[in-house]
């Protein structure tokens, strides 16, 4: 039983990854289906984006990077189709300096191709990256041309029909912040207070746990957290849309719902891990006491 | 010809107060060193006055502290030219001395000039850093595609094989803290994922049995997040922020003078 035990506790780390290795790819080449409950904090933020009537704007912001674009691309996706669909006009901006913006580029391209419908420059914009987050959000609070004077395009936001009406962060309806760091929290606590504008957040998970707390004091509206957030939104999405399943039923396209499946299965086995390591723990210290 | 107050002020407050700083300072060391603490409470008090004083040369949509944030979002590109000054000096430095490693460096100097190549090419042939006009990527986004964000990716998905690993060798019920936290750790990883629907799959007599445990479960982290981690949450957020606002009160009085990096007794 002893060596057992060391051997369990000494166990070489490449049979971990190869477990690991396992259970993200395995659920990935054959779905598994699993099913998605849906929370609260979800719910608000869809029936809010919900509750928007058409022609509203509302700002979305790229604030994330690739490394943890399998969580925040699904929920900057479904949040724009879903704009599509209700013929919201959202507006891109990109803070993030390690690929916001290519990260916006794809969505947006996406999107676009996905409705033909869409125009650009009516019913959606995307102005680009600029440096300085914070300072570029307080600008925003008073003037969105002192901070994005035009679009990615080059077209002086005076030119361009769905900034009409829409002189600052003031006159949206809803700041859309799809997040990896600070950037997200800043939404929160800088813009927010002085532009009195609703914000929803749409964190990785691992930053998650933080935003309960302004969820609690009501200065966010929602949250979609992680990855199960975003497969939250996709699964309400498609219950109050069936006509967007084809995008979420797809094997060609990665979704928040099928990366659930490799996620479950990921978190069974480092459960099962910390199960192993500790009872191997715990009853080698009672060897060790006898 | 009208006046525009709030651009006086700021012209004289951080044109000609530095330059006259400068100037005599160059006799006096101890002046010298004042002058950028002077810079740093104007710039810390005008915000805090536009928030309190409804005057237009102050918080109008020109007044000093709308131009203050025009800036601040220059000086944060100039940060960034600074970074890659940075980042030249100590790799050409590396390089030079042929230290261990150096190789790596001559990599990381190449991707700064190619991708800086194409952003700047991108600039000077209008056609950007995004798409072409005829739906074809530019030589900054293809390099963005298919080399920064995999290579991103990459290095990120790294940290799962590393979380698991860490997981089985340190994440041990130690003391009675350890052990709460292990409990409480476990509960929400098993309420965030539906793992016993997955258990369950080879059983169908016990799909809703799973599938109402897996609720209560749902429920029961959602409780864990909203209230012990919410309340906890809330109390660091607030003793943060309560911390930034006395650094900031420091520096906007002069009191902290670490940023200035000046030595001992300047």
């Amino acid at each position: 039983m002893r060596r057992f035990l060391e051997r369990l506790l000494g166990l070489d780390r490449r049979w971990i990854f190869l477990f690991v290795l396992l259970s993200v790819a395995i659920p990935i080449i054959v779905p598994i289906g699993l099913p998605v409950t849906t929370t609260e904090s979800t719910r608000k933020a869809f029936d809010f984006i919900e509750a928007l009537k058409p022609g509203d704007t509302i700002l979305i912001s790229f604030d994330y990077g690739p490394s943890s674009a399998p969580e925040n691309d699904p929920m900057a996706e479904a949040v724009m189709r879903q704009c599509a669909l209700k013929k919201i006009r959202f507006i891109v901006i990109a803070l993030y300096p390690l690929g916001g913006l290519n990260l916006a580029n794809n969505a947006v391209a996406k999107v676009a191709f996905e409705f033909p419908d869409l125009k650009y420059g009516v019913d959606y914009v995307n102005l680009g990256y600029k440096d300085g987050a914070s300072a570029v959000m307080r600008r925003m609070g008073d003037d969105i041309a002192g901070a994005f004077p035009t679009d990615q395009k080059g077209t002086p936001l005076a030119r361009l029909p769905i900034m009409k009406g829409i002189a600052s962060v003031r006159q949206v309806k809803l700041i859309f912040t799809v997040a990896t760091g600070i950037i997200g929290e800043w939404w929160i606590t800088q813009v927010h207070p002085q532009a009195g504008t609703p914000v929803i957040i749409g964190p990785t998970a691992v930053s998650a746990p933080k935003y309960y707390a302004f969820l609690n004091s009501g200065q966010l509206v929602g949250m979609l957290g992680g990855m199960k957030g975003a497969a939250e939104y996709e699964k309400l999405l498609r219950a109050r849309y069936p006509e967007m399943a084809r995008f979420y039923t797809s094997t060609h396209d990665f979704t928040a719902t099928k990366g659930m499946d490799g996620q479950t299965v990921m978190h069974l086995i480092v459960l099962l891990f910390i199960l192993l390591g500790n009872s191997a723990f715990l009853l080698s210290r009672r060897g060790m006491t006898r | 010809m009208s006046v525009d107050l709030g651009q006086l002020v700021l012209v004289l407050l951080f044109g000609l107060v530095p330059i006259i700083g400068i100037v005599l300072g160059l006799n006096s060391p101890g002046l010298r060193s004042r002058i950028p603490i002077w810079v740093a409470v104007f710039a810390g008090l005008i915000p805090i006055l536009a928030m309190y004083v409804p005057k237009s040369f102050l918080s109008g949509p020109t007044g000093m502290s709308q131009r203050l944030d025009d800036w601040l979002i220059i000086l944060a590109g100039f940060a960034l030219l600074l970074g890659i000054v940075n980042v030249l000096q100590n790799n050409l430095r590396k390089i030079a001395r042929k230290e261990s490693g150096w190789f790596f460096s001559v990599v990381l100097l190449a991707g700064l000039f190619v991708t800086g190549g194409a952003g700047i090419y991108g600039a000077l042939t209008k056609a950007g850093i995004g798409f072409n006009p005829d739906g074809s990527s530019t030589p900054f986004k293809y390099l963005t595609d298919w080399f920064f964000q995999p290579l991103q990716s990459t290095i990120f998905a790294l940290l799962a094989f590393f979380m698991a690993s860490a997981a089985f060798r340190a994440f041990r019920a130690r003391n009675v803290e350890a052990t709460i936290l292990l409990i409480a750790a476990g509960l929400v990883m098993l309420g965030r994922v539906p793992i016993l629907e997955f258990l369950a799959v080879p059983f169908p007599s016990l799909h809703s049995t799973a599938a109402g445990v897996s609720q209560a479960m749902g429920k029961l982290t959602e409780w864990i997040m909203d209230v012990p981690n919410g309340a906890a949450q809330s109390g660091i957020i607030i003793g943060a922020a309560l911390g930034a606002a006395s650094m900031a009160i420091r520096v906007i009085l002069g009191i902290e003078r670490g940023y200035l990096g000046l030595g001992r007794g300047e």
